[in-house]
């Protein structure tokens, strides 16, 4: 590349490695740019950045050379057919071959195709002679300052569709609403790879701000194809987990046993069995008066006076470990998630609206060295 | 009263200055369980849009039982003393028992059914009336200006009123003779306030006075 650059032919010779690129300017510009015409000089940035991009291209090569390589060794060690090895295949040799138990997943040994690993690079933003395409250029961040004009731009947009409904005499209605349930806008981490840019925090709390703007138009339902390239749908979260379908005992009676219910240090199995009495027993010969607090028995009842079902279950539960709250906890998660199987799926999240099949994760926070406790900070003395 | 507001913070960017101390991503929104405010969710539709966002798991003090109150809860978390809230609930149940049983004696000796009909003998009714009566509307802070430190009278929010008025009942039952018990005489002191007389609907009108006193210095707040 430095050989090219150094001769006499630079420019005949930039023009065909342009092409071979697919960089979109054509060779007009440079005739249309008098400075280059006169000078037939390419610029000092158009000269470092083709050597950046013959460099990172061959870097490339190299790497989906390497890894085209390695990927038929490995289908090779597997006894598989090199030729119809897909990513999936590698995947699960890499697990079987290097297993890890660490627990990000970005840290465990990984092999993809170079183009996956090595981030993409923006094209050239400027031309032979240096001039830069988009205006925004000198703001460092041309991609990011574009998209708010574009937003701007759909707000515009909608807000010209609303001025036309009202001149004719009709008030945008709630279904001319950009209806964005189910939907959240792009993470920081995302949108920073749509942009091949990195953004700030503010810079990003912009973002979100400009298209909550947008949301927020009464008559933006002509905007939702431009929303929705900047957001991704959420999960319906009443259909993460799977319900178990209830057992039959020896009496005939419907069963669930949810095992390892676990709420600070305790911990649980519970069976719930349907049709029964309401009768609660715990660690097999105690009733609810195991807890001497009120407020834990209520915790043990909470999802069965939740859905209007107290006593027509039979809770049987054994429970050890931790502290008086923490059992009675643990019990009434085994229970709310036992009782799934035996409600309908309205009533599956109301449950999970009301929290009762969220696991708690909390727990006893540790003491800090020079502090009183954990977040308490020891009386201090100026003297 | 005091009832969770629920809070959607859908769409809501946030710039975090300090660090997240929660166990729960910064998604998570506070359970909603009580009946009436799933019935407000599901007539506004909001329910199609929390179907998506994941729940913290409802406290342990949480219950939807016919038993339980806010108003109660928050009442008994007030007198609770070193986290032992069982002592505290014991000893609201037991002032509970006096207060029904003054109750109660005072309708059974009733002579008519007009004067039976006027006695509440409800404890729980007996301790919202005794805190509604001695909420403070206003209360003073001192501003400094020119040097000189002026109580000026502000206006308080209900949540703070509340607290105000929960608080000082309590200082009035532990203020007693140690052969009284807080029980019996937080049940006195309920008694009192809830008939709109004693030394917390006093403390709550000497406040007043006082705010009434200074309303020459009500421009403080602004200016």
């Amino acid at each position: 590349m430095t050989s090219l650059l150094n001769g006499v032919r630079r420019t005949n010779s930039l023009i065909p490695l342009l092409k071979q690129m697919k960089i979109t300017f054509s060779t007009e510009t440079v005739q249309a740019a008098p400075l280059a015409v006169n000078t037939q000089k390419v610029s000092k940035a158009m000269k470092a950045y083709l050597e950046r991009a013959q460099e990172h291209d061959n870097f490339m090569k190299a790497q989906t050379i390497e890894f085209q390589i390695g990927k038929r060794h490995l289908a090779n060690i597997m006894g598989a057919d090199p030729e119809n090895f897909t990513q999936e295949d590698i995947d699960e040799a890499i697990e079987y071959l290097f297993p890890s138990g660490l627990f990000d997943k970005k840290a465990r040994p990984m092999m993809k195709a170079p183009e996956e690993i090595f981030p993409s690079r923006k094209a050239a933003e400027f031309d032979e002679t240096g001039r830069p395409f988009h205006s925004m250029f000198y703001t460092g961040k041309p991609n990011f300052f574009q998209l708010l004009h574009n937003i701007v731009a759909e707000i515009r947009k909608a807000q010209y569709i609303e001025d036309k409904m009202i001149q004719r005499g009709r008030l945008p209605a709630e279904t001319d609403r950009l209806d964005m349930t189910g939907f959240a806008w792009l993470s920081k981490t995302d949108l920073e790879k749509i942009l091949v840019e990195t953004i700030s925090d503010l810079e990003y709390n912009n973002f979100l701000n400009t298209m909550n703007r947008l949301a927020a138009q009464p008559a933006a339902f002509k905007c939702r194809e431009f929303a929705l390239q900047y957001a991704k749908p959420l999960i319906d979260q009443s259909k993460i987990s799977e319900i178990p379908k209830p057992q039959f005992d020896e009496n005939g009676k419907q069963f669930i046993t949810t095992y390892e219910c676990l709420r600070k240090t305790a911990r649980a199995d519970v069976t719930i069995r349907f049709p029964g009495t309401g009768k609660v027993t715990i660690n097999k010969d105690h009733d609810i008066t195991y807890f001497k607090h009120v407020q834990s028995r209520e915790q043990v009842l909470f999802p069965m006076i939740f859905i209007n079902q107290l006593g027509k279950f039979d809770v049987e539960a054994n429970v050890e470990g931790g502290g008086v709250s923490g059992q009675a906890g643990a019990i009434r998660w085994g229970i709310a998630m036992g009782l799934r199987s035996f409600v309908d799926s309205d009533v599956i999240e109301d449950m999970r609206v009301a929290g009762l099949l969220t696991r708690d994760y909390r727990r006893r926070e540790r003491k800090k060295p020079g502090q009183e406790g954990a977040r308490r900070k020891y009386t201090w003395k100026k003297r | 009263m005091l009832g969770p507001a629920s809070k959607l913070a859908l769409f809501r960017p946030t710039i975090c200055l300090v660090s997240h101390m929660s166990v729960y991503p910064k998604n998570y929104i506070d359970p909603i369980f009580k009946k009436d405010q799933q019935e407000a969710l599901k007539t506004s539709g909001e329910h199609l849009k929390i179907a998506h966002i994941p729940i913290k798991a409802a406290r342990n003090n949480d219950t939807v039982s016919v038993f339980h109150d806010d108003v109660i809860s928050k009442f008994t978390n007030y007198i609770m003393r070193k986290g032992d809230k069982l002592l505290a609930r014991d000893l609201l149940d037991k002032s509970f028992e006096q207060i029904k049983r003054v109750q109660l004696e005072k309708y059974n000796t009733a002579k008519t059914e007009e004067e039976k009909a006027k006695i509440q003998t409800n404890p729980k009714e007996i301790l919202h009336q005794a805190i509604e009566n001695s909420r403070p509307l206003l209360q003073l802070t001192p501003i400094k200006r020119g040097g000189v430190t002026y109580q000026v009278p502000v206006p308080i929010t209900i949540n703070r009123s509340n607290f105000m008025a929960m608080k000082w009942i309590i200082e009035a039952a532990n203020e007693k003779e140690r052969t009284i018990h807080f029980p019996q005489k937080l049940a006195w002191e309920l008694l009192d306030a809830a008939s709109n007389q004693g030394r917390v609907v006093k403390r709550k009108q000497d406040l007043h006075k006082q705010c009434e006193a200074n309303r020459a210095y009500a421009h403080y707040r602004w200016s």
